[in-house]
């Protein structure tokens, strides 16, 4: 907790809380939701190239916590902006649905129960690339964002087709709720158990290789 | 041995090669309320053995103990009763001291607020500054602040008086005896060798990835003499040369203290390393 308060203290950069305000892209018609998420990943990388900047891991290394708790609390903090968006997300998009009441989406998932889904896969996708490439070697934060959002981009691209061309998906995520509420939170559960899963397989892989790395500070 | 097993800092036989360079059997010891002046060209490996010692690296071989615990097993012990303080590092340079500080005390149970606020006082820097704003004078006593507030038994100092003005040397200088007086003890990495005229209690001097010479500094001082040659070097002096360099008028030669004319003075610490390296290069 103490290292979860020293990332919001010293290494939450201001672009990464202005990101989670483009939560509301979510209210705008026919524009892909799964973009919005996009922006908070965004956010992360801003957070690592100032880390960067600032030698943070050099002033976190030199306290009295291990590797380990170094990668915990960098994860952790993109953890719960991750979260944040997603119930961000979550709260617009019934805001979009059922208070303003505006037509389905024709660019990607409807404002509906699947819709932090399509974003929890999103961001699971993200840590399992971007973090265990950057702490491969922390003083390059281009390469690996840019691997993650290749992989996020792929997967944006097909979150959109198969809204088109998946019957599953088509026929009952991607409709209005309250339509085939079973299968949209199955699907959100689903999604959920695939982020924890990927984001503490990142974690696990990004602790490894940093524990191996040379550090020239 | 049990006090050199309890030594703040006890190094053996520690290497770490890379292409193009070694670390080689770096061993010493710290006494406990010395300060030990690690001296060495730039490139001599004085940063690779600090990182290493601060576990940054990894060494291909050799044991670092602090207080006689192995940091593999008991970092966050370790670094409870460790400050790094380096002059090349500045960290998050748009926060306020006082929001790092925050975070910094939180890491600490020993934290002494007091103490803290006694040397931001001593050292004349205000909390709501950030280091942007800071001179690299500044940058360096507010960094031992944070140190000595946790309680920092061991520092460990990495040119921390490079890049300064004469005068902020001379301060800091008189900081770091005065917390030796206080029962720390210090370990000064520098170039900048007339710094620790003033100060060190002992000299390590690496030389190309080796320790070259680890003595108390005034016998490293008295083991050497400067013989001034004007015009060609004798061919005495020339035989038992330790290094020579060339002046205007001829050259300075560095000899043993034995070995040293009539005549020849004792050298600056700067002269030495100079000398020695040359020596190495001829």
């Amino acid at each position: 907790m103490k290292l979860l308060k020293k990332e919001f203290s010293l290494c939450l950069h201001p672009a990464a809380v202005v990101f989670l305000g483009l939560s509301t892209l979510v209210l705008i018609p026919n524009y892909p939701p799964a973009i919005s998420f996009f922006y908070v990943t965004l956010g992360i990388f801003f957070i690592c190239m100032a880390g960067r900047e600032n030698h943070d891991v050099a002033f976190t290394l030199t306290l009295p916590v291990s590797r380990q708790d170094a990668v915990a609390g960098r994860v952790l903090l993109a953890c719960c902006l991750e979260i944040l968006q997603v119930v961000l997300c979550g709260l617009l998009a019934f805001v979009k649905a059922r208070v303003i009441g505006l037509p389905e989406n024709p660019s990607g998932m409807d404002a509906n129960l699947a819709l932090p889904g399509e974003g929890l896969l999103l961001f699971g996708l993200f840590n399992l690339v971007f973090f265990p490439a950057w702490y491969k070697d922390i003083r390059k934060v281009g390469v690996p964002f840019l691997m993650a959002s290749a992989a996020v981009f792929v997967y944006i691209v097909a979150a959109v087709v198969a809204t088109y061309a998946l019957p599953f998906v088509r026929d009952q995520l991607d409709t209005p709720d309250p339509a085939f509420l079973t299968a949209k939170a199955l699907f959100l559960l689903f999604a959920f158990v695939f982020y924890a899963g990927a984001t503490f397989l990142a974690f696990r892989l990004s602790v490894r290789r940093f524990e191996k790395q040379d550090l020239q500070l | 041995m049990a006090e050199r097993n309890n030594s703040p800092l006890s190094i053996r036989g520690l290497c770490k090669y890379y292409e193009g360079f070694h670390l080689e059997d770096v061993t010493f010891s710290l006494e406990k309320g010395t300060i030990t002046g690690f001296i060495g060209r730039n490139g001599a490996g004085k940063t690779t053995t600090l990182n290493a010692v601060l576990s940054f690296i990894a060494p291909t071989k050799g044991q670092v103990r602090f207080f006689g615990l192995d940091m593999a097993s008991h970092a966050e012990e370790i670094k409870q009763k460790t400050g790094f303080v380096s002059a090349g590092m500045t960290y998050y340079t748009m926060k306020k001291l006082k929001t790092i500080t925050k975070v910094n005390a939180s890491f600490y149970p020993q934290w002494d607020d007091r103490a803290y606020r006694r040397y931001m006082t001593r050292f004349g820097l205000d909390g709501n500054k950030t280091p942007a704003a800071l001179s690299n004078g500044m940058k360096i006593k507010y960094a031992l602040a944070l140190a000595l507030s946790h309680g920092a038994e061991l520092l460990i100092l990495d040119e921390p008086t490079s890049g300064l003005d004469p005068v902020s040397r001379e301060e800091l200088i008189e900081i770091f005896l005065s917390l030796r007086d206080e029962g720390k003890t210090i370990l000064f990495s520098t170039h900048i060798t007339s710094d620790l005229e003033k100060c060190a209690d002992r000299m390590i001097f690496l030389r190309r990835g080796q320790i070259a010479a680890d003595r108390p500094y005034r016998d490293f001082a008295a083991d050497y003499r400067i013989a001034e040659c004007v015009g060609e070097v004798p061919a005495d002096i020339q035989e038992k040369s330790l290094g020579a360099c060339r002046t205007r008028d001829g050259a300075t030669v560095l000899l043993r203290g034995v070995d040293a004319p009539a005549g020849s003075r004792v050298p600056t610490l700067d002269e030495i390393m100079i000398h020695l390296e040359k020596e190495e290069g001829q």
